[in-house]
Parts: C-alpha cells; sequence; structure tokens
C-alpha cells in the first residue's frame, strides 16, 4: 500500500478522533472519549506504518534516507510526536480531556503538509550537507521538543480560556468540565520541562553536526538563533516559576509565546535567508 | 564604600537582574536576525545625524552577535551568574546537610488516613519490617530512639540540589570556550585547482592572509548527481605535503573532515577553474605511445625524439569546428606548430585534401609521432575550510554537564522521608511523612505504595 494514500488517512483519522474527543467533551459520555483515544491510537500505529514504508521507498529510489530529509517529511513527524506525546500523557494521567486541544494540531499539522501548495510531498535525496548520522537525532530531538511545547501551548490556551470564565457566576457547562487549574498548572510546567531538555539535547546534537558539516558548531544562522531565543524564553519562563514564584495565568501566557517561538523558529526562519535553507519548500 | 559594594553585590545578585538580561538578549537576537545586512544599519544611523554613526558603530550594530552591546550582556550575565550562584551556595549546602533529627515541626499532623498504620503486633516484630520496607525502597537509612517513639529518616537524590549548580557551571564554560575559541582559534579557507599544491589560506574574518606549515595538493575533485540534478557527492582527493614529502593522503567529504597538524579540513565549496583540461593521446610511428592531461601553458617531453612539447592554446570551439589543442614541438631539427582537432575524422571528410593543404591542421606534422585530442576536462578548484578552534573540548564539556545538570533538576528530586513508631493503648501507629523540593506528587505516589507495602507485610 501506497504510504501517501495512508498518510491522507490518517489525517482524516485525527480529525475523526479531534471531533470524538469533542463530543466526550459536550455530551460527557467517556465511551465518545475512548473511541476518540482508539482512533488516534491507530492512526498513530498506521502513521508509523506510512513513516516505514516511506523510509523503505527511498531506498527502493536509490537514495535511501530517513523520512526527516524536508519540509513535509518534518511536519508529518512533527504530527507524529504530538500524538505520540499527547497519548503518553493520557496514559500516564488517565485524563482525555486535553486532547481536544491537543489532537487538531496534529490534524492541522498533517493537513497543512499535505494541501500547503508550496510543500512537495516528494521523496528527495540528500544533499551533501544532510548526509550525516546527526541528521536523525537532531531532528528527532528537536521535533520532541517542539511536540512538548506544543501540549504546553494547549494547556495554556485551556487555562487561559477557564481563566476567563472564572469570574462569571454559573461555572458551570463547558469551562467545568474543563481540567482544574492546578492539574492544567502541572502539566504546562511538567511538558516545558520535557521540551526544555529535549531542546537542549536538539541544539547540541545541532551543535555537534555543524561541527563536522560547517567546521563550526555554532554559525548565528537564523535558525540556530531563534532555537537559542525559544531556548531563552523557556529558560526565562523557567527561572521566573522557580525563582520569583510564577504560577497559573502567567505560565501559560508564557507558554503561548514561547510556542510562538517554536513556530518562528520552524517554519518563520525560512523567510529569512541562512544555512537552514533546504528545509524551504 | 561597603554599602556602596554591598549594594552593587545585591544588585548582580538579583534573579530580576538575570531574566532582564535574558530579556534583552532575547531582543538583541530578534534584532540580529532581521539585521541581515550592514548596510540597513548605516544607512538608519546616516539618517539619524552624524553621531549617530559612530555610536552605532561602537555597539556593533551592523554585527550584533558581535558587537560591543552583545558582549557586555554576556559579561553581565557571566558575573550575575557567579554571583547568584556564590550568594546562594550556603542556603543550599545547608540543604544538602539538614539534619535528619528530628523531622519537620508538624510534618506529622494532619496526616491522611492511609498515612497511619496501626498495628497491634509488638514493637520488636513490627520494627524490622518497617526497616526492610524502607531499605529495599530508600537504600540506606537512619534511625533514633527518643522517649515519645521510634523514628527512621531515609533520603533519595540529595545531590540533586546541586543540579541548578551543574546547570549554570556548564553555561560558563561554554560562554569561556567560546572566548577562547574566538581569541585563539583559526578559521581560513583556501581555493586549490586539481593538480596544484598551496600553502597560503584567506583568513576568513579578515583580509588576512595564513601562512601554512605545510601545503595541501588537490589531487582530484569530484562533483556527483542524482539523476534529478540535486548534487549528491563533493569529493576533494587531498594530499599534505611537508618538507617536500606526501605525510598524508585522505579523502574528504562534506560531514567527514580532515585532520592535519592540528587544523581540522573540512569540504566547503567548490567551482571550476577558467582554464581547462585536454586529454592528449600519441602514436610513434603508428604504435600506441602515450596519454597527458595537459593545459595551456604546460610543456611536456617527447623522450623518443628528445623533443620538448608546448601547450600554446586550448579551445573548446574553435572556427565552429568544435574543440582543440594549438601545440609547438620543438627538437633539435625541428620547431613546428599545429592544431589538434578532436573532431580530426569528420572534418577530413568534409575537406579531404585539408591536411596536404594547410599543414596547420595536420596532427601527424612532427613525425613520426601522430597526436589526437581525445577530449577536453573542466578543471575544478574546491574550497576547503581550515579551522582550529582550541574552545571546542570546553564547550562539548559544558554541553554535557548542561544535560546532565537538567536531567538532575527536572527529574531527579531530593526526596526526605520519615516514619515514626510510637506506641498507643496497647497498638503501635506508623506514620509516614515527606517532603520533597519538586514534583510532590510523585513523592507522594512513593508514600502510598510504601504504605500498602508496610501494610501487606505486617499482615503476613
Amino acid at each position: 500500500m501506497n504510504h501517501t494514500l495512508i498518510l491522507s488517512w490518517v489525517t482524516f483519522v485525527y480529525f475523526a478522533s479531534f471531533v470524538l474527543y469533542l463530543f466526550r467533551l459536550i455530551i460527557g459520555k467517556e465511551v465518545w472519549g475512548r473511541l476518540a483515544s482508539l482512533l488516534a491510537w491507530a492512526g498513530l500505529i498506521a502513521q508509523t506504518i506510512a513513516l516505514i514504508l516511506r523510509w523503505k521507498n527511498s531506498y527502493d529510489l536509490g537514495m535511501g534516507h530517513v523520512p526527516l530529509a524536508n519540509l513535509y517529511e518534518s511536519m508529518i513527524f512533527f504530527a507524529w510526536t504530538i500524538i505520540l506525546i499527547y497519548l503518553i500523557i493520557e496514559w500516564r494521567t488517565k485524563s482525555r480531556i486535553i486532547g481536544v486541544f491537543i489532537v487538531p494540531i496534529a490534524f492541522l499539522a498533517m493537513a497543512y503538509a499535505s494541501i500547503a501548495p508550496d510543500i512537495s510531498n516528494r521523496i528527495e535525496p540528500l544533499i551533501p550537507a544532510l548526509q550525516s548520522n546527526w541528521l536523525t537525532s537532531h531532528v528527532v530531538t528537536c521535533f520532541m521538543g517542539y511536540a512538548a511545547f506544543t501540549i504546553a501551548f494547549g494547556c495554556g490556551l485551556i487555562y487561559l480560556l477557564k481563566n476567563k470564565e472564572k469570574g462569571l457566576e454559573k461555572p458551570a457547562g463547558f469551562s467545568a468540565k474543563l481540567p482544574d487549574f492546578a492539574t492544567l498548572d502541572t502539566l504546562i510546567y511538567q511538558s516545558i520541562t520535557l521540551g526544555f531538555v529535549f531542546l537542549t539535547i536538539g541544539i547540541m546534537t545541532g551543535s555537534v553536526w555543524a561541527h563536522y558539516a560547517w567546521g563550526s558548531y555554532w554559525s548565528w544562522d537564523p535558525k540556530e538563533t531563534w532555537s537559542l531565543i525559544t531556548w531563552l524564553v523557556y529558560a526565562i519562563l523557567l527561572h521566573s516559576r522557580y525563582v520569583r514564584g510564577w504560577r497559573g495565568k502567567r505560565m501559560a501566557i508564557l507558554a503561548i509565546i514561547g510556542f510562538g517561538c517554536v513556530l518562528f523558529t520552524y517554519l518563520g526562519v525560512n523567510y529569512l535567508p541562512g544555512l537552514h535553507s533546504y528545509l524551504k519548500a | 564604600m561597603s554599602i556602596e559594594k554591598h549594594s552593587l553585590w545585591s544588585f548582580f545578585s538579583s534573579v530580576k537582574l538575570t531574566i532582564t538580561l535574558l530579556v534583552l538578549i532575547v531582543l538583541l537576537f530578534i534584532a540580529g536576525t532581521f539585521i541581515s545586512s550592514p548596510d540597513v544599519v548605516e544607512t538608519f544611523a546616516d539618517h539619524l545625524s552624524p553621531g549617530a554613526g559612530k555610536v552605532f558603530l561602537f555597539l556593533g550594530l551592523s554585527d550584533l552577535y558581535h558587537s560591543s552591546l552583545f558582549y557586555i550582556l554576556l559579561t553581565l550575565l557571566s558575573l550575575n551568574l557567579i554571583i547568584c550562584s556564590i550568594n546562594r551556595f550556603p542556603a543550599i549546602w545547608r540543604q544538602y546537610n539538614a539534619p535528619y533529627f528530628p523531622e519537620p515541626d508538624g510534618i506529622f499532623d494532619n496526616l491522611p488516613q492511609g498515612r497511619i498504620i496501626t498495628a497491634d503486633k509488638e514493637v520488636g516484630k513490627i520494627k524490622p519490617i518497617v526497616e526492610s520496607c524502607l531499605k529495599k525502597n530508600y537504600g540506606r537509612i537512619s534511625e533514633i530512639e527518643e522517649l515519645r517513639g521510634h523514628l527512621f529518616y531515609a533520603q533519595r537524590g540529595r545531590f540533586s540540589v546541586f543540579g541548578v549548580y551543574i546547570i549554570h557551571l556548564s553555561i560558563l564554560i561554554m560562554i569561556a570556550g567560546a572566548v577562547i575559541g574566538s581569541v585563539f582559534g583559526l578559521a581560513a579557507d583556501i581555493n586549490i585547482k586539481e593538480g596544484e599544491s598551496v600553502n597560503v589560506a584567506n583568513l576568513t574574518k579578515s583580509n588576512g592572509l595564513y601562512k601554512l606549515d605545510f601545503s595541501i595538493r588537490c589531487d582530484k575533485f569530484t562533483v556527483e548527481f542524482y539523476k534529478d540534478g540535486t548534487p549528491k557527492t563533493y569529493r576533494s582527493d587531498l594530499s599534505f605535503i611537508k618538507n617536500g614529502q606526501v605525510e598524508r593522503q585522505g579523502t574528504l567529504l562534506v560531514n567527514h573532515p580532515l585532520a592535519f597538524e592540528g587544523l581540522r579540513i573540512y569540504q566547503s565549496t567548490y567551482g571550476i577553474a577558467p582554464e581547462i583540461k585536454a586529454i592528449v593521446t600519441y602514436t610513434n610511428a603508428g604504435k600506441k605511445d602515450g596519454s597527458m592531461t595537459l593545459a595551456a601553458g604546460d610543456t611536456f617531453y617527447l623522450p623518443q625524439s628528445k623533443a620538448r612539447g608546448f601547450v600554446l592554446r586550448v579551445e573548446e570551439n574553435i572556427m565552429q569546428i568544435g574543440p582543440a589543442v594549438k601545440l609547438r614541438i620543438v627538437s633539435q631539427k625541428k620547431d613546428v606548430q599545429f592544431w589538434v582537432f578532436q573532431n580530426l575524422d569528420q572534418i577530413v571528410v568534409a575537406n579531404p585534401d585539408l591536411l596536404t593543404k594547410m599543414p596547420l591542421f595536420n596532427p601527424g606534422l612532427f613525425q613520426p609521432f601522430v597526436f589526437s585530442l581525445k577530449r577536453l576536462e573542466q578543471t575544478y578548484y574546491t574550497g576547503l575550510h581550515l579551522v582550529c578552534d582550541p574552545g571546542v573540548p570546553l564547550v562539548a564539556l559544558g554541553g554535557l554537564l548542561m544535560v546532565l545538570g537538567l536531567i538532575i533538576v527536572f527529574f531527579i528530586p531530593y526526596q526526605r522521608l520519615w516514619v515514626f513508631m510510637k506506641p498507643k493503648d496497647a497498638k503501635i501507629s506508623i506514620s509516614i511523612a515527606g517532603r520533597s523540593n519538586r514534583n510532590n506528587q510523585q513523592l507522594q505516589k512513593k508514600i502510598d505504595y510504601l504504605c500498602k507495602r508496610i501494610n501487606e507485610e505486617i499482615k503476613a
């Protein structure tokens, strides 16, 4: 079976899973949630198979490389890591509530990868600079980090949404079904620590790679600089939490700002000139 | 004086300063990624006033990452880090050496139901059970016999209080590595044509030259493409020559640098040199005799007739009839010049009496040799990047320490646990309570598990 076909189905499956999470939230019956999780797991497994097929396919085409080499492949992998980390959190916390905010992000990434006119889904050969064993570890750790920050962003959104309704007379209804503030705060903090460790390792593997490829572990390329900006923004967040005791709403806002930096590092930077320009579709 | 010093000290030991500096650095980086060309800044400064230009120049706004502004911020941040670390050390040390006994005030007050176990067995039987359960989960334990009862203490991850120090130290180490690299490091570029050896490189950051203790010869440069035209391989076959001896030969690929005499050599670029190489073969009295790769200006020697040859011209397309080389051959008896065409056969078919009419076009003019041009080849030059960065080991060490520190800080909490056994109405009550510097949830789960185990063991 063709991996592109599987990936289009997976996009659809993630959307269906999101709709079911929404049903669960609105109707309040756990059966919808169970179905939603089931679909998300099915999607993840199918996507894993599709990624392996694409990998194999690249060997058949005589340019064998991991499917992490261009914008399309990174986008698909981004969606994969988001779902993976989300499902682990769902399994660990035994709570399905944040799924309704996280799964659609994975769906959007998948949809954007296949719909955006300037993203080609063809398997492309690796240029010499990318032919390195560091490619996999660099990309995997970076995207694990991005995905964890995405979870923090989703929880931050929920926090602000819930916070808006806090003053209202009847906190029942939609807001009451959202997780409580303490849980959200913990989730934001824990995803950010996870993301921070992955981003740190991602930047380091990138540095090692740059040391071997370009002869310098740091070249102030816009993508490098923006990854450092993202790292610093989350470092500021962590310090204000540890030392100044910032919690709740401020954390939520910083998590959203941090995610903005992640997106700019990932996508926005491609519009600036630099060494990472092969990621341009 | 002392007050001033004190206030300066407290200024540098504040976390507000850290956060302010980090925000400023972030803003500088953002500006840096958008101001890509120095011209933009200069034009902007000129618009403001003639003085602004000087200020801008001093702050180095045209190259923010190497500007005095950035170095000042980095110095302040390093000072801030060091002073914060010194300032906080006594508290951390106290935390590390906190006494086990007595337990923190009120730690056993208001414990939830599950955290107090009552057993009606005697102390002598209960104590080993509690002890072994604690030991299994925490390793070494301490205990103290008091009038009010028996107190156990266990801990885990005590060293994690130093995790923050490891991270901050790692940042200072990396900054030190970067400074060492920029002061003592070397980066230079060198372009070498195939067949040529070079021992002078251009410094990357300035216009200066750097003389190497050895020379590098490019034996061959190869570029390969995929079917769709994407470059697949850039490869330079290099020889390192010292005192006229080839000391080392190696193949240089992107992502696979070579090292020689403390320098790392990287494949950075390539290009096509202006001159073209001609692959020329010749026969001697009808027998195949030799093959040569020649460029314009080269000379060669024909030992069989003690003649010397000169390559006068190498042309890609002369007179619209294709590639040709013009040779001059000088021996004791003769001095001739003639063209050697690659497509001679076709030319002769079109003009059958060409060779007799125009001896200049006869590749066999220097008898008994007959030359022929097999093909022309482009000469490549390879662009090498030479680096020596003595700061790299420090930066790498800093990176490793940082990851280690982050893992300790985020994932290894400092957990302390007290278990208090006291007789109560002919029974024994066991209370369990704990403290954790972070991730309290995990500790609570652990205590729940411990309570469950002790309960089970007592019943058994």
